[in-house]
């Protein structure tokens, strides 16, 4: 029986091995730390499910741990995303500047991953916290850009504060720090107080409108083999806030009658809309495609966090879905383009073009990520969608719902975009040479690409799961069977069926294909040009600015939130260099001015 | 299961037969009302059949696997289609948002394949059909959300059942701003003037479609048809009443194609970013204050 605590010990001191090995040879040390998260995941795996963990604890003094299909269902879908993207290790190592702290630090974070969703204290969630925000702090800047850190950092702190004080009126209130009773135990204006804090919490970590610039930033610029973790496992941080916040303290604010739903909860929705909205218009204009995914994963939070406010159990679930369909199509999507990056070396749209012709699979692995980011059947997207859209129509929400649709039929304009100008197009001469990602990359491929297509084919066993949550967090479960889904609306959605049908839809298509006559082979360049010679692949590649009279439409509007951060970050540069004016100067008036004052404050301080 | 399959196949066949032979009425109609005589009305089979004879070229595997993809999943949304409130393949799940998403998936088969040509003009028509796409959706599925609300159902046939309960009028009747932004709407669809940016031959050299020919050509054109099949019968049971049977199908089906026709030959062609600005100017404020009232007050005719 697998322990927690020694779990987390076996990690911090696996880490520290790692450290040691990657010196040594930084192959070996990436191999090993394949192992251990493998050997992570096999032991939740093997425990988890049935909540069998052992949560004693003996070694490490004060902590306590304890097991809930919540919890579990988030450390699962982060743990196998780590699992999967360290098999790029091996491969990527040899580019980052510090190999061994890489290594050191990534099975550090993933501790501090399972530590956070196994506890059932609030001080030791914010440690554990802390712990994931400063490894991952210091693994970003490996990437391109250091800077990318620092944003990363301040938005996190800013959430880090806002948890802590939400931790601190909770206990003024409760008395206590253990997690169920003290959320139990608010009342009054407190839970207001601590569920504003908990969600301003959530909406940094989730990278949500209006706390998201560092999004882009962070994922755009983190060492390749990192933006899926990123994107896919630990933005989910926020998702589990968002949960407390939302789910569990859910203060008693005023109920807006029509819709049935508590204004706090309503204006969170909006702003779940906004963030659909604007994560989708800027992954359109996005020219990198590492940030464009990572515009992509606002939009997705958005979609988690109206399904998380609209408190019923069919929504709920929706977003519990969508966390896993968003965690397997976000790694998918930022693997294959990593391993594009790999033998490219720019993330740069239109720098790239017609990769498919060396590099089907990790084509076809992006492909099937992007149709489930996309929501279409038969993917895992597509059923989280679903069940979303359903209990948004079915509590009559207008403005989040055009916010839904919008980012939904948005995403296929943006995940498009990638598979248009870097696998699509022309080959362009300079990597005509690349070869497919070797067969160790490809390995988590296949099972994230097997993983997209199961999660839309057979939900029920997943959802099965997710009526135990439901039902943990006191709401009333879904009703799934073996094959079909029934949602709000009176209406009943047959996974299964749907991609059966699509497939032989497809059969036909291919039969209709392959009975005809046999088509004759010509080259890319072979295309028509009215009668122009045409001899560069290059003037014949469609890809820079590809949505441009659409973007041309909200060119002045999309830098205002960048105007705005940039507006405070000068604001609080300006605060702090009026600091340094008042107390760090040779000037000596200045000095004589403070002892003064300091003087009299301390003679007539009670006066005062 | 098989007999619901092979009837689904079926449904797949007749629409193309329907729409094809729609279509060719409807070359003749416009051709009379330009003075001409038009072309005979079984025109439109005789093209096909003439591309799906002919040798063709290839530009690689994406290039045949799209058109595939595409076919595929444009026959696999029409399986799901009710003729009539009675007739249809898979009873129960005939829900709105199979019809909206794995119409879709053909859209991206047929999008890749035009991608992996390798032709730009083909990109910029994906482009242009794709902005097309996020233009005219949002306001129709505005109102969409306004009928799943009222008739309390997201299944195609409840919903044409709700309509012809007696005290129900059709949606198109029940909901008028939402009729009229369907209209629009289904025109951005069927890719009908002042809507068909995306294909606009003289600018882009027919866009998506500028390198094929022979079967792959063949193969589009019947993908195109029963994509129209799909889209028209949509409206006929959302806001038409459905129908009890398949005469009045045929008949509101032919009236719907003809009339959106009709209204699309007197148009010209809008920009792409003018379909944008337009419809999230008008139709989607009508979509929204429908929805407010029909929602939030109740004010139903």
């Amino acid at each position: 029986m697998a322990n927690i605590e020694l779990l987390i010990l076996f990690l911090a001191g696996s880490a520290l091995i790692s450290y040691v090995l990657t010196r040594f040879n930084a192959n070996i040390g990436s191999f090993f730390t394949i192992f251990v998260t493998m050997f992570v995941f096999v032991s939740l795996a093997g425990f988890g499910f049935a909540m069998n963990l052992d949560t004693t604890v003996n070694y490490l003094p004060g902590f306590t741990f304890s097991q809930s299909y919540l919890g579990f269902y988030f450390v699962i879908i982060i743990t196998f995303v780590y699992l999967m993207v360290s098999f790029f290790h091996p491969y990527f190592i040899n580019k980052f500047k510090y190999r061994s702290s890489y290594n050191f630090l990534f099975l550090l974070s993933l501790a501090g991953i399972i530590g956070a969703f196994y506890t059932n204290n609030f001080l030791q969630l914010f440690f554990f916290f802390e712990l994931v925000i400063w490894t991952t702090m210091f693994l970003i800047p490996q990437g391109k850009s250091r800077e990318a850190a620092v944003s990363y950092f301040g938005f996190s702190l800013a959430g880090s504060v806002a948890l802590l004080l939400g931790i601190f009126m909770i206990f003024s209130q409760t008395g206590t720090f253990d997690i169920n009773a003290g959320l139990a135990g608010l009342s009054g204006t407190t839970s207001v107080i601590v569920f504003i804090l908990f969600l301003i919490a959530a909406f940094a970590k989730l990278g949500a409108f209006p706390l998201h610039i560092w999004l882009p930033i962070a994922h755009g610029n983190a060492p390749h083999p990192f933006s899926p973790v990123l994107s896919g496992a630990l933005v989910k941080l926020g998702a589990f806030i968002a949960i407390f916040a939302l789910i569990k303290i859910a203060p008693n604010t005023q109920t807006i009658g029509v819709l049935d739903l508590p204004l706090g909860h309503y204006m969170v929705a909006l702003l779940g809309g906004l963030s659909i909205i604007f994560g989708t218009l800027m992954a359109i204009k996005e020219d990198d495609a590492k940030k464009l995914l990572a515009y992509s994963s606002m939009s997705h939070g958005g979609y988690i966090l109206v399904a998380f406010s609209l408190m019923n159990g069919l929504a709920f679930a929706g977003g519990l879905y969508h966390i896993l369909a968003h965690a397997l199509a976000s790694a998918g999507a930022f693997m294959a383009i990593a391993a594009v990056a790999r033998v490219t070396g720019t993330t740069k749209m239109k720098e790239m073009g017609g990769m498919i012709h060396k590099m089907p699979i990790t084509y076809l692995a992006y492909l099937i990520a992007i149709i489930s980011m996309a929501g279409i059947p038969p993917m895992g997207g597509f059923i989280s969608k679903w069940i979303i859209f359903q209990a948004v129509i079915d509590k009559g929400l207008i403005f989040v719902g055009i916010a839904v649709f919008f980012g939904s039929i948005g995403s296929f304009l943006y995940v498009f975009r990638p598979l248009a100008a870097l696998f699509l197009g022309q080959e362009l001469t300079e990597y005509k040479h690349v070869k497919e990602a070797p067969i160790l990359m490809l390995i988590p491929t296949f099972i994230i690409m097997g993983l997209n297509i199961y999660t839309g084919v057979f939900p029920a066993k997943i959802l099965d799961f997710i009526n135990k949550i439901i039902v943990e967090v006191g709401y009333v479960p879904i009703s799934v069977s073996t094959y079909a889904i029934t949602g709000a609306n009176d209406s009943i959605l047959n996974p299964g069926l749907i991609s059966l049908v699509f497939g032989i839809g497809v059969l036909i298509a291919f039969i209709i294909f392959i009975l005809l006559k046999k088509s004759r082979k010509v080259e890319l360049m072979d295309t028509y040009t009215a009668a122009n010679f045409v001899h560069d692949e290059h003037l014949l590649h469609y890809t820079t600015d590809f949505y441009a009279p659409l973007e041309r439409l909200y060119e002045k509007q999309s830098n205002w939130m960048t105007l705005f951060y940039q507006a405070l970050a000068q604001k609080v540069k300006d605060l702090g260099s009026f600091c340094k004016y008042l107390f760090m100067s040779n000037h000596i008036g200045r000095t004589l001015l403070w002892i003064m004052l300091i003087i009299i404050a301390l003679l007539w301080g009670e006066a005062l | 299961m098989i007999l619901n399959l092979l009837l689904g196949v079926g449904i797949a066949l007749f629409g193309f037969v329907l729409q094809t032979s729609l279509a060719g009425v409807n070359r003749k109609i416009i051709g009379r009302l330009q003075k001409r005589h038009g072309p005979k009305w079984y025109q439109e089979f005789i093209d096909i059949f003439k591309l799906l004879s002919k040798r063709s070229v290839t530009h690689g595997w994406i290039f045949d696997f799209g058109v595939i993809m595409a076919l595929g999943g444009i026959i696999g949304t029409a399986m799901f289609m009710p003729l009539t409130t009675s007739f249809l393949a898979f009873e129960t799940f005939d829900n709105f948002f199979i019809f909206v998403y794995l119409i879709a998936v053909g859209m991206l088969g047929m999008a890749m394949s035009a991608s992996g040509s390798g032709n730009p003009w083909a990109s910029i028509g994906v482009m242009r059909a794709l902005t097309t796409m996020l233009a005219y959706e949002v306001p129709f599925l505005v109102v969409i959300l306004t009928i799943i609300k009222l008739a309390d159902s997201s299944s195609l046939t409840q919903i044409a059942l709700y309509q012809q309960m007696a005290g129900n009028n059709w949606f198109i009747i029940a909901l008028p701003l939402g009729g009229i932004v369907a209209v629009l709407a289904l025109m951005g669809m069927l890719g009908k003037k002042p809507f068909e940016t995306y294909i606009a031959p003289a600018e882009i050299a027919s866009g998506p479609m500028v390198e094929y020919g022979g079967k792959q050509l063949g193969m589009l054109f019947i993908m195109h048809e029963i994509t129209v099949f799909i889209e028209v019968s949509l409206f006929v049971h959302l806001f038409l009443g459905g129908a009890s049977n398949i005469f009045i199908f045929l008949i509101k089906y032919a009236v719907v194609y003809t009339f959106v026709n009709l209204i699309s030959n007197v148009n010209g062609r809008f920009k792409i970013d003018q379909v944008v600005l337009f419809f999230y100017k008008w139709p989607l404020l009508m979509a929204v204050v429908q929805a407010i009232i029909a929602i939030y007050f109740g004010w139903v005719i």
